[in-house]
């Protein structure tokens, strides 16, 4: 799939942060990281990227399939059975060798919350997937985060094959890592990588900027770095009827929400996946019509109705707060209400949704089971236009979120590798 | 009612409503102390709700002034030019409002749209058009005003301030909340029940206000502003309205001083005064008792004593046991009884004189009729044994015969006399009393058909179920012939002779009437007198012979007559008492 708006951010956003040309890569050194919101260490959702585990397969800057701890793979006529030759002289974090015993273990475990009866054999440097159904989208599955190839200790629960290894671990508070001198890839330049969970301090060498922190406050010579819009925030419906929906989403200005609540590090969104992804995101745009939602409350009669928003997030609550003064506009009384993390309630939810990859396939599928929407036909891009559009129906998108990082003026990072869906710290060093 | 319930309804009315009056002023007075302090209270409230009032406004004047003047005000409103982006302003009102403790804050660019909120963040771009119109912010130190929030509204006291932003002006309105929270840190509030009532929401139901009184207060206000004084049975409420800066009907204060102190204590002197009514009426029943005790004692005896003479003890003399009203009255009961039984004693004294004089009398009279004939013959016998010796013999042969029938009629008089005096104790038995009256009546048959006779129709009317009763039946037999005689002694020319006999509950009636002359009433209360008769020859024992009888079988005799309508005797005699 093309994706020139996708290019055209990743040259825009990395004008400000990759090193020059002229400046060497430098072994060596340490980098501190600060993040407002922590992110579990065996994910991938972040847009900063810190490999510890990879995957048997990735997908490149094109979208397409290439090779990850896997060098090559074969598939029978029907899709039940997969063969992969795994990369050669590849060894865990603890010096363990990659082979298929070490692999499959992880792997199954991901793949059976998709494939209930799949089954994995081993024999060297290969493994045997198969199942009793067609697997025609496991290499997308193999590409996702969630099915990273790592091994656990009960001195160390993440034994990866990444460029980092961890070396220290206090789960929500601070991550440690270091580089890991086998990588197969080649050793990355940084030496280690110290990550803390300190909001709003802007003193490491690389730092969140939560969306109420602005710019004005910022140090002297910080770099900013913005990625492609990957997080949704949207409304879901839990029994909110069809056309009171489209009225909220006719009444609801986003432009606001965008420029002042996010403090422009998004985008309005009228699509659950964004244009740079795939490409057709602007078919669904549409401008605020108070009229016309006006009417359709007037024939539905609403009463109260809640929006539930995650506690503690008040970014959310305050996009629940505009949302309810729009639809007070029209008519239609909303209550911000918080929710627990097991609990949502409320008729409308407020949520975010992080794109995880670079497919969109892969992300409305995610989408549309974590609707219930059943199948979703990703054969085409224009089946996937109607599925998203079918998607729309129960769900109001409302912005696409960047990610943005200051970069300290000493951090430098490898032009060739840069992109706008993630940094990668295995490509970062520092100057002395 | 007895005199001692009177003396008793008397003291215990007297203390019941002494104790009703006192307690009556007295919790008047109370109520009467209580309002003036409610007022005094009330008005001390209201000056410090005023003096609050105006201190928090100069307050939030000075620290809207404060931010209006601010670093980061001022740098916004130099940078408010032209189209500006203030979206990084977002959330300054919020951090301004921390620094300087108010509710209410907003950052208001000179188009009226709103840049920054601290109350409702999600609000800005809205519009504030309430301040663009051309007014001097600074001369209005600080006003009322209702301010919309995220989750509803709330009233506030509200400064704006301006700053010169490029042509314009940028606005920096805000403030702090008026609430039950600033009512409760007023001096004095702690005593009273302070409500704020906001005009801008629906009129609550009268329990989330306390009372219906209030209610009722809040709605008149609402339809004329102004302060207002009501009073129930709990509480007195005194209603304040609150202005706009447009004068506009913000709020009530609602100042509700409790009257359940005053409740409580009007109900201890309610219950006070019947505790004391209580007593004086158990007074009064110990003194009722007591001055009966004293007074009617003496005087229930005196009844005792007029009852004992009633019944004919006259010798009952009164206790006199005091020297008081009731001791005279007893003292002289004394002496009335006295003279009444000297009284007695000279009317019987005089009675049996009488009875002896017309015993005399009648004794005289009886004798002498036949003693004349006897002195005549005797002298006839001496005048013809002088005259004429031969026709002695003759003469004394009659003589002799006269005179022995005169003293033969002498014995017959003397015998009466002598019955009379002797009348027996009666020989009770059951006795017919319709036997009875047949057999007089056939004891007559024989006079009342002999030739000469006047014509005398008898009529016998015997009651079927008389029955029996005790008595003595000879002097039964003699009393129904007397009256019988002196029927037909009272007709002398004949008439009609009737004997009845009827029986009533207990009491067995004989009635003997004749269709004679009748009696006078005076004869009539004369008639059973001892020799007291109305014939020439009558000895007048008759009557008086029957109601000795009547007497001593314990009935009653009665007559009814008039004159010239004939008489009727009525014999009563008690079946079961004789």
């Amino acid at each position: 799939m093309k994706r020139p708006v996708w290019v055209w951010l990743a040259l825009s956003s990395l004008a400000v942060a990759p090193a020059s040309a002229a400046t060497r890569p430098h072994y060596g050194g340490s980098l501190t990281v600060e993040l407002s919101t922590w992110i579990p260490v065996d994910s991938t959702t972040s847009a900063l990227s810190i490999p510890i585990t990879e995957t048997l397969v990735r997908f490149n800057a094109r979208g397409g399939i290439e090779p990850g701890l896997s060098v090559a793979w074969q598939r029978d006529a029907d899709l039940k059975r997969w063969r992969f030759s795994l990369r050669p002289k590849v060894t865990f974090h603890d010096g363990e060798p990659l082979n298929g015993a070490t692999t499959a273990p992880s792997l199954l475990a991901a793949l059976k919350k998709k494939y209930s009866d799949v089954s994995i054999q081993t024999g060297g440097q290969a493994i045997v997937i198969q199942s009793s159904e067609a697997m025609p989208d496991l290499l997308r599955d193999l590409a996702a985060p969630s099915a990273t190839v790592f091994r656990s200790s009960v001195a160390n629960p993440l034994i990866g094959t990444g460029p980092f290894r961890i070396a220290a671990w206090e789960p929500g508070r601070r991550l440690a890592v270091v580089a890991f001198e086998d990588y197969w890839g080649g050793r990355p330049y940084l030496d280690s990588v110290t990550v803390g969970l300190v909001a709003g301090q802007a003193r490491a060498d690389i730092f969140e900027i939560p969306f109420g922190l602005t710019r004005r406050i910022l140090p002297e010579g910080i770099a900013i770095w913005s990625s492609a819009p990957r997080t949704l925030v949207a409304i879901t419906s839990a029994s909110v009827q069809p056309a009171l929906l489209q009225a909220l989403a006719l009444l609801i200005d986003r432009a606001p929400i965008v420029n002042v609540l996010a403090q422009r590090k998004g985008e309005a969104a009228f699509s659950l996946l964004p244009q740079w992804l795939t490409g057709y995101a602007f078919l669904f745009q549409t401008s605020p019509d108070l009229s016309r939602a006006k009417q359709l409350v007037a024939q539905v009669h609403p009463g109260p109705i809640s929006l539930s928003y995650p506690v503690n997030d008040v970014f959310l609550r305050s996009v629940a707060e505009r949302v309810a003064l729009n639809a007070r506009d029209a008519g239609i009384t909303i209550q911000p209400t918080t929710s627990a993390l097991n609990n949502p309630g409320g008729n409308l939810r407020l949520i975010e949704w992080r794109i995880n990859s670079e497919d969109p396939a892969t992300e409305l599928v995610r989408i549309a089971a974590e609707l219930g929407a059943g199948h979703v036909d990703t054969g085409k891009p224009e089946t996937l236009y109607e599925a998203e559009r079918s998607l729309l129906e129960r769900v109001i998108p409302l912005v696409h979120l960047r990610e943005t990082y200051g970069i300290a003026p000493r951090v430098r990072f490898e032009p060739s590798k840069s992109d706008s869906f993630a940094l990668h710290l295995e490509d970062a060093w520092v100057q002395p | 009612m007895s005199f001692r319930t009177k003396v008793f309804l008397s003291i215990a009315a007297t203390a019941v409503l002494a104790v009703w009056i006192v307690a009556a002023v007295v919790s008047t007075l109370v109520t009467q102390s209580f309002e003036r302090r409610d007022a005094q209270r009330t008005a001390a409230l209201v000056s410090q709700f005023q003096r609050e009032f105006d201190r928090r406004g100069a307050e939030v004047a000075r620290r809207i002034e404060a931010v209006a003047d601010s670093d980061a005000v001022q740098r916004m409103a130099l940078n408010l030019t032209g189209q500006a982006d203030t979206s990084s302003y977002f959330t300054l009102a919020q951090t301004l409002a921390q620094e300087q403790s108010l509710d209410f804050l907003e950052l208001v660019s000179p188009d009226a749209s709103i840049i920054s909120s601290a109350e409702w963040p999600a609000r800005f771009g809205y519009k504030e058009y309430w301040l663009t119109p051309a007014i001097d912010w600074k001369s209005q130190k600080f006003f009322l005003k209702k301010e919309d929030l995220a989750d509803g509204q709330a009233l506030g006291l509200i400064t704006v301030r301006t700053v010169k932003a490029g042509d314009g002006m940028l606005y920096v309105a805000g403030g702090r909340r008026l609430d039950q929270e600033f009512l409760d840190s007023l001096p004095g509030a702690e005593a009273m029940k302070v409500q704020l009532y906001r005009n801008f929401e629906p009129l609550p139901p009268p329990e989330s206000l306390g009372s219906k009184l209030a209610s009722s207060l809040v709605q008149d206000v609402r339809q004329q502003p102004r302060e207002v004084t009501r009073v129930n049975s709990d509480a007195t409420i005194t209603a304040i309205p609150l202005l706009g800066r447009d004068s506009q009907l913000l709020a009530i204060l609602l100042i509700e001083n409790s009257r359940a102190e005053l409740a409580g204590l009007k109900k201890y002197i309610q219950e006070t005064a019947a505790i004391v009514g209580a007593a004086g009426v158990l007074l009064g029943l110990f003194l009722s008792f007591w001055t009966a005790s004293r007074v009617t004692r003496p005087l229930r005896s005196l009844a005792s004593s007029v009852r004992e003479v009633a019944l004919g003890k006259w010798d009952t003399r009164a206790t006199v046991s005091s020297s008081d009203e009731i001791g005279q009255l007893a003292r002289d009961f004394n002496g009335m009884t006295e003279q009444l039984v000297e009284q007695r004693d000279r009317m019987i004294q005089a009675e049996r004189v009488a009875a002896w004089r017309e015993l005399a009398r009648r004794l005289a009279h009886e004798l002498k009729n036949p003693l004349f004939p006897l002195q005549i013959t005797i002298e006839n016998l001496q005048r013809a044994r002088d005259a004429s010796p031969e026709q002695f013999d003759e003469v004394f042969r009659e003589s002799t015969s006269t005179l022995l029938a005169e003293l033969g009629h002498l014995k017959i008089i003397i015998g009466r006399f002598s019955d009379f005096a002797k009348m027996p104790a009666p020989q009770l038995e059951p006795v017919d009393i319709n036997e009875i009256a047949r057999e007089v009546l056939q004891l007559f048959e024989a006079q009342l058909h002999a030739p000469g006779s006047p014509v005398v129709e008898t009529k016998l009317m015997l009651g079927a179920d008389v029955g029996a009763l005790p008595a003595d039946p000879e002097q039964l037999r003699r009393a129904l012939r007397n009256l019988v005689l002196n029927a037909l002694d009272a007709m002398p020319s004949g008439g009609q002779l009737t004997v009845s006999t009827s029986r009533s509950d207990s009491k067995i009636a004989v009635e003997v009437s004749d269709t004679g002359e009748g009696l006078t009433p005076e004869e009539c209360n004369r008639l059973f007198t001892p020799y007291y008769t109305t014939k020439q020859h009558g000895t007048g024992l008759g009557l008086a012979i029957v109601q000795s009888v009547v007497s001593d079988h314990k009935g009653t005799i009665t007559v009814r007559s008039e004159p010239g309508k004939g008489a009727t005797f009525r014999i009563e005699l008690k079946v079961g008492s004789s």
